[in-house]
């Protein structure tokens, strides 16, 4: 058998180019299936030898395949012979010898052929399946997309895959992708993106169709308390707490509308911006069922809105970095502060670390030791005692700082703290104000309500209390009339 | 009669312990949660000022009734951007009256004065409304389109002298800056040097330059200057500031928002002249002058002071007012425009900038600016630009009067005269007996 197979390459290896088709084809083929046998019998755990097993061997043995015709042709041109003599000089007379079920040549072809389509049919389901896993969309374009891979592993969706919100299911949106995957890798090879990535992406999947598959409106009701601790630059790094009662009703029943009557089935909010850029708005409109609609518009900027500026208001209008959550450097600190690693009696913590990871380094490794060195350097001057006798303390805070850093500074896509402001609520860019501000108005001069009450109750505001509003009031108190207001407000205005 | 007298003691407990301001409250709250937010300056500006601490929120100053020429609505409220001294004599009511009646408040009637008039022909509009009304203030116009009812051309504006829609005159905030609104600031010569400076009127730079100027800015740091009562020589004592002399209380005299109540004269015109009562408004400046320094002292500066306004008069502003009269009347000016001829300008800066040097600085003890940016200047350009210029007319009259002038007027004699004479005459004695006359006249 092995003898016939053998018999078989060497009719085919006809001259350079079939012995190279030949080789490359039966070993990549032998190494696929060493590798896949390896992966089934958990031998092989490496993740990073899905991306050589099955992509680039299955690859290689296409190539092969198709240089094995290839070279037949050439040598057939070169010699000037017939297809009959040549299988005459290359095989054995027995194998060319006309049979009821075609030659023995014949036959030996067809079940190669077989064993080839159900190879690449296996192969290329792996293929498919192995593209579809996050790990290969994370790491297969490391420079690009490191920085939305470590994002993203540290978001609420670490366990939706990247395809779901990115590909969507069915056949055109498999092409689609495939297509612009390769634009992708033409991109990512000669270094034609863009750092950073510019953001909003506009080729993003309807988000509606996306979300809602997990997330559906008609659950948006009620309230939603949220609390922010921020951990003052004083000496104790002592907690400041805004508690906001969020209005989340899209407002469907009771005309309780809140912060989802955005999308709420019969609203649809639509707008232009400048350049499509869902930052400056130049005009906000809305349209209900009986086709009625109210537009507001900047009058002060002169542009020219084109159909491709308009956009329907969906859900990453607001939830713009509902995964890849690059965190603002304080809101980073206070969240480690908050969960405890960040320790709160090392004095000026809030204030040192702030200034260490907003350092301005060249790069990575510039960033660590800087870290490293606004830290050690300061407890050393300023307390120097509490330093030696801390110092393990000292050093595991450096580490969980340099960590922050890593994770959301990316020298190498130019993404420095702020390249990717989220759009919810108003804290790091302009948000709900993009819209909800005095230059939009109607045609009768109105403006969208931007009163602070719209969409949350304040408990809290920079309070030394989580719920501050709500308790006794003082009538000393300078900001009594705004405590009364607001805990009334929560009380009596929902 | 019991459920009388119960009812009675009903109503009055029950309107007792309602809170009068409830309403009003509600709104006040309303105002401070979003400005705490999205003007947080303004709003820790107000957070640590007095105005918070008694009690006094947005809305009590920004409210206005819908009727008003500049009220406009806002979240659920009829309210103004501009705050008038209208506004703020709701509470200040004896600060409003002083300023409305003194000089400040009459700043902004500057349309008609030369100074608004070169402005706007040599500059253009918003030349005067940044530069002229940023000081003097603007006659604020209302624009209906504009959100807050207000023209841009004339708001924002925080001139001293500031005509209001409301009618009532100037803006507390020239001194008392928003949102803080506070003394120490208006007590402050820097609050004062917003305006009263530069080559026309250096206040700042001769209180810089005097003795008041240097022992201030050694000792500002025990100026008590947040201090509610604020008397010279008892609440402080190691410098007075522009206030002190001014307008603040004395051991005898209350604070006056009326900036005039100690001024003699008016060093502001081409010639100065004493100010009504200004014997009394005499009094009044020395009685701060005694809070540190002895009688003699502050007589004998007054009399240093006055020879020297006498002089200038007498020597420079008179003759070149005479002088300029006659080329008007002769009409020897080439162009008919006011300041399109050369020597308008020369005399202009001969008065209105080197002349007012010259007597402010001998006014408020800079030396510098009394002589070398003052009379030495006004002395150049008075020989050997002003009267050159005028004698290029070729007219008659004038060339006689000047003729006259530097013949006749013992103080231009010198122009005649050989150095050595004139040497010796200094050293004798002889030149100064010249200048005698100009003591002591009352």
């Amino acid at each position: 058998m092995l003898e016939k197979f053998r018999n078989f390459l060497y009719g085919l290896s006809v001259n350079w180019t079939g012995k190279l088709g030949a080789t490359l084809t039966t070993s990549s083929f032998i190494i696929f299936v060493v590798l896949q046998v390896g992966m089934l019998l958990g031998v092989i755990t490496n993740a990073y030898v899905g991306l050589v097993t099955y992509l680039l061997f299955p690859a290689l043995f296409v190539i092969g395949l198709i240089l094995i015709p290839i070279s037949w042709y050439s040598y057939k041109k070169g010699t000037g012979k017939t297809s009959r003599e040549l299988l005459k000089e290359r095989f054995e007379q027995e194998e060319v010898e006309p049979r009821t079920y075609g030659s023995k040549l014949i036959q030996t072809i067809a079940i190669f052929t077989i064993i080839n389509i159900i190879f690449l049919s296996g192969a290329s389901m792996k293929m498919l399946q192995f593209m579809d896993r996050p790990y290969f969309c994370g790491t297969a374009c490391h420079d690009v997309m490191n920085p939305e891979w470590v994002t993203y592993q540290d978001s609420p969706h670490a366990r939706v895959k990247c395809v779901d919100c990115h590909v969507g299911e069915g056949g055109e949106a498999l092409i689609d992708s495939k297509l612009n995957g390769l634009w992708q890798i033409i991109s990512a090879a000669f270094e034609l993106y863009e750092k950073p990535i510019p953001t909003p992406v506009h080729q993003l999947r309807p988000a509606r169709e996306t979300c809602e598959k997990c997330h559906w409106p008609d659950k948006f009701y009620g309230h939603r308390l949220k609390n922010i601790v921020h951990y003052a630059h004083n000496e104790v790094s002592s907690p400041q707490y805004t508690t906001l009662d969020l209005k989340i009703d899209t407002g469907k029943e009771f005309d309780r509308a809140g912060i989802h009557w955005h999308i709420a089935e019969e609203n649809e909010v639509r707008y232009a911006s400048l350049n499509d850029e869902r930052e400056e708005m130049i005009w906000v409109e809305v349209r209900q069922p009986d086709g009625s609609f109210k537009r507001y518009t900047n009058t002060d900027i002169d542009y020219d809105v084109k159909t491709e500026d308009i956009r329907v208001l969906d859900c990453v209008d607001c939830h713009n970095r509902a995964t890849h959550i690059y965190k603002a450097p304080q809101a980073a600190i206070d969240e480690a502060i908050f969960r405890g690693v960040l320790p709160r009696n090392l004095p000026y913590i809030s204030k040192q670390a702030y200034a260490a990871i907003t350092g301005n380094y060249a790069d990575k490794q510039a960033a660590f030791k800087g870290i490293e060195n606004e830290l050690q350097g300061y407890y050393r001057q300023e307390y120097p005692e509490f330093a030696s006798a801390h110092q393990a303390l000292i050093d595991s805070t450096v580490a969980v700082l340099q960590d922050i850093y890593d994770r959301n500074i990316h020298h190498g896509m130019n993404i420095d703290w702020g390249a990717y402001p989220s759009q919810l609520g108003h804290e790091s860019s302009d948000g709900c104000f993009r819209c909800h501000n005095g230059d939009l108005v109607d045609s009768d001069g109105n403006t969208i309500d931007s009163d602070c009450v719209l969409c949350h109750s304040i408990l809290a505001m920079e309070s030394d209390e989580t719920l501050e509003f709500l308790i006794e009031e003082d009538t000393t108190d300078v900001e009594y009339q705004m405590r009364q207001y607001l805990k009334r407000e929560f009380l009596e205005g929902n | 009669m019991m459920k009388r007298i119960f009812l009675l003691m009903f109503v009055l407990i029950f309107t007792n312990f309602v809170p009068v301001t409830n309403a009003n409250a509600q709104v006040a709250g309303k105002c401070m949660t979003c400005h705490k937010e999205k003007s947080p300056g303004l709003y820790r500006q107000w957070y640590m000022s007095e105005h918070a601490q008694h009690k006094v929120t947005c809305i009590d100053c920004h409210s206005a009734d819908k009727n008003e020429k500049d009220a406009f609505y806002h979240e659920g409220a009829y309210i103004a951007t501009l705050v008038t001294p209208k506004d703020c004599g709701q509470c200040h009511r004896k600060e409003f009256e002083e300023v409305e009646n003194s000089y400040h408040a009459k700043a902004g009637q500057i349309l008609d004065s030369k100074d608004a008039y070169l402005a706007h022909v040599t500059g253009g509009e918003p030349v005067a409304i940044l530069g002229c009304e940023g000081c003097h203030g603007a006659n604020v116009k209302i624009d209906p389109n504009s959100p807050n009812k207000l023209s841009s051309k004339s708001w924002p504006n925080s001139g001293i002298g500031r005509i209001n829609p409301d009618g009532s005159l100037g803006s507390c905030n020239a001194c008392h800056t928003r949102h803080a609104f506070s003394k120490a600031q208006a007590r402050q010569p820097e609050s004062c040097s917003k305006c009263h400076l530069g080559p026309d009127h250096p206040q700042k730079e001769v209180y810089e330059e005097s003795k008041h100027g240097n022992a201030y800015y050694t000792h500002v740091d025990d100026m008590n200057l947040k201090s509610d009562k604020w008397v010279v020589g008892v609440d402080y004592f190691d410098a007075p500031s522009c206030a002190t002399c001014h307008m603040s209380a004395t051991r005898t005299a209350p604070l006056s928002h009326d900036v005039g109540k100690r001024l003699s004269w008016t060093l502001r015109p081409p010639v100065s002249v004493h100010k009504e009562n200004w014997q009394e408004k005499r009094r009044n400046l020395k009685e701060v002058c005694l809070a540190c320094h002895s009688e003699p002292f502050a007589d004998g500066h007054f009399f240093q002071y006055d020879s020297f306004v006498h002089l200038y008069n007498e020597k420079f502003a008179i003759p070149s007012g005479e002088i300029m009269d006659i080329v008007r009347e002769n009409n020897l000016l080439e162009r008919e425009a006011a300041f399109g001829n050369d020597i308008e300008w020369t005399y202009w800066e001969l008065w209105h900038h080197e002349g007012r040097r010259a007597r402010h600085g001998a006014s408020m003890m800079g030396p510098d600016y009394t002589w070398w940016h003052g009379i030495y200047e006004v002395a150049k350009h008075f020989y050997f630009k002003f009267i050159p210029q005028a004698r290029a007319y070729g007219d008659p009259e004038v060339n006689r009067y000047i003729d006259n002038l530097l013949a006749d007027d013992p103080m231009h004699q010198w122009l005649h005269k050989d150095a050595k004479t004139l040497r010796a005459n200094i050293r004798s004695g002889k030149l100064q007996q010249i200048y005698q006359e100009f003591y002591n006249r009352k």
